[in-house]
């Protein structure tokens, strides 16, 4: 059944539970609700392309709608006191070129209690402090998260299993979430993907008034598969290693070679909304053993609310922490080619590269239910083209990135 | 003169009728073991942050609506929706049913021993239980 049939089979079983159970005098609850962003979004420069992470192309001079425009439709079946079901069908503009429909969520929710509930399904992968929610636009002061942080996990969907466990100590409220299971995630072009098996996740909230504070930690075995430029350098390394007797290219091709490899993610999140003072702020570490890099991310929100307005500033930057060693000699005709990929790995591919973007947007709350947002980013790429997509050979320059989105709850 | 003294008296009345108007308070069941609430206590019900009481909402056309969230979780009501989208969408909750008027209100609290809501003051009766008064 592909993704599809499954949003169908979702959003259609409230439907036919509500009414299975029409007769009966304690009918479930049925809920449907809905998110979107209408968006237009455009830049500055013909000779590279932004997008959010895991988008495959991107917005250039001519304004387009597929980079920051979502719908997304959510069935809540309440079915007794402690027993409830949630669907959430997406549609998107995702790692293929055209508008693509995804199930978020799916799962069976018991409530063990007032402070416990048990969640078996797909539900968001607690990577991020906004992560399960980063497509509700409305939710968000921004108008779009900071790539820069965002594009460290290629993982928003987690199947398995999770525990949340809530409790109030005084006026404050902690919530704890552990989480296991597997996550996929398709990368650009849709051929690309990144899997992740063992996967747990450990997300710490906690609440006092206008303050939260967060910790996360992901830990995974993350392998990224049909990439053909990767899988000719390592193939080509374990060749050239056997065949020149070089252990340390074999041993190289290993490393790179993106199997089962353990990878983590660890951030820190403090959020603020206090006599109108806006600010939200996120700080993280991602350490693989493979050719992803070992990278350190984060970014600062900061604004004002004025009545309905809320302008807002907001930095992030990317950095790499480190990444495995080129140990294929210079200076080798032969192993030029080699040598060169290589090099290039750390600045290629999904949330590979540094950059850093100043952004400044406002929030507009028109309607009790619709936020009108416009924002501008200076994306400033590290080596090469940063985060953006399909660049020129040779690009190498800031860009101004405009958009101007409707976000909508119902 | 006369004019000038119905002129304060008016004022007097609009004056005096305006905090009657806006009183709101916080109401549970009788049978609840709360007899008095903090205003972070009851926020947090109507922020979702706790479940153990189960919140019951104004539609979002009451007027009692905006005051509670205002005074009560320091919100408007934009900001109050964004905090539940979140909840919302991430399947952690679901949206506090929302019921049409102060009335409606009290019959909700008074069937439901785990329910928490707010209204008109003045609608009280024995059939729940004040444990906050908004400011």
């Amino acid at each position: 059944m592909n993704n599809k049939q499954i949003i169908a089979a979702v959003l259609a079983l409230p439907l036919a539970l509500s009414s299975a159970f029409a007769q009966e005098a304690q009918s479930p609850t049925v809920k449907i609700s809905g998110f979107g962003t209408g968006a237009l979004t455009w830049t500055n420069t013909n000779d590279a392309e932004f997008g959010r992470p895991n988008q495959a192309s991107g917005a250039k001079k001519s304004p387009r709608t597929g980079v920051d425009s979502n719908l997304g439709l959510q069935a809540d079946v309440g079915v007794n006191s402690w027993l409830s079901f949630t669907g959430q069908g997406l549609v998107r503009r995702d790692a293929e070129d055209d508008f693509g429909a995804e199930l978020m969520l799916a799962f069976a929710k018991a409530r063990i209690n007032d402070e416990i509930s048990v969640r078996v399904g797909r539900t968001g992968l607690p990577a991020f402090m906004i992560s399960d929610y980063r497509n509700v636009g409305y939710a968000h002061t921004f108008l779009r998260p900071p790539g820069e942080m965002y594009s460290q996990v290629p993982f928003d969907k987690l199947d398995g299993i999770d525990a949340t466990w809530q409790r109030s100590f005084g006026d404050t409220t902690v919530t704890g979430q552990l989480a296991y299971g597997r996550s996929e995630g398709r990368l650009s072009g849709g051929v690309l993907k990144a899997e992740g098996k063992d996967v747990l996740a450990l997300n710490v909230v906690a609440e006092h008034g206008p303050f939260t504070a967060r910790f996360g930690r992901v830990d995974a075995k993350v392998s990224v598969k049909h990439s053909a430029g990767l899988t000719t350098l390592v193939g080509g390394l374990r060749n050239a290693g056997a065949a020149l007797r070089l252990p340390q290219l074999t041993a190289m091709a290993d490393q790179l070679d993106p199997n089962e490899k353990d990878a983590s993610f660890t951030s820190l999140g403090l959020a603020m909304d206090w006599n109108n003072i806006v600010a939200q702020s996120e700080f993280a570490k991602r350490k693989t053993d493979t050719y992803v890099n070992d990278t350190t991310s984060w970014y600062v929100m900061g604004g004002y609310r004025y009545k309905k307005f809320l302008p807002y500033v907001i930095h992030g930057k990317l950095s790499i922490d480190g990444y495995p060693a080129n140990v294929v000699p210079a200076g080798v005709p032969a192993l030029a080619a080699l040598r060169a990929g290589a090099a290039s790995l750390p600045y290629t591919g999904i949330g590979q590269g540094e950059q850093s973007t100043t952004s400044l947007g406002v929030r507009w709350d028109f309607h009790s239910s619709a936020a009108l947002k416009v924002q501008f980013d200076r994306v400033k790429p590290g080596v090469g083209s940063g985060l953006l997509l399909n660049a020129q050979p040779g690009f190498q320059r800031d860009v101004t990135v405009g958009a101007v989105a409707v976000d909508f709850v119902f | 003169m006369n004019k000038l003294i119905s002129a304060i008296a008016a004022a007097a009345a609009l004056a005096a009728s305006v905090p009657a108007l806006a009183e709101v308070v916080v109401v549970v069941n009788p049978k609840a073991a709360e007899s008095a609430m903090t205003k972070d206590q009851v926020a947090q019900f109507f922020l979702g942050k706790s479940s153990a009481m189960t919140p019951v909402d104004q539609s979002e056309d009451s007027p009692q609506r905006a005051e509670f969230y205002k005074k009560v979780t320091d919100k408007d009501a934009s900001q109050a929706k964004a905090l539940w989208a979140k909840l919302v969408f991430t399947g952690k909750a679901t949206m506090p049913k929302e019921v049409g008027n102060s009335a409606a209100v009290k019959a909700a609290v008074a069937a439901n021993p785990k329910a928490i809501g707010y209204m008109d003051k003045a609608s009280v009766d024995a059939s729940v239980k004040v444990v906050y008064t908004a400011p």
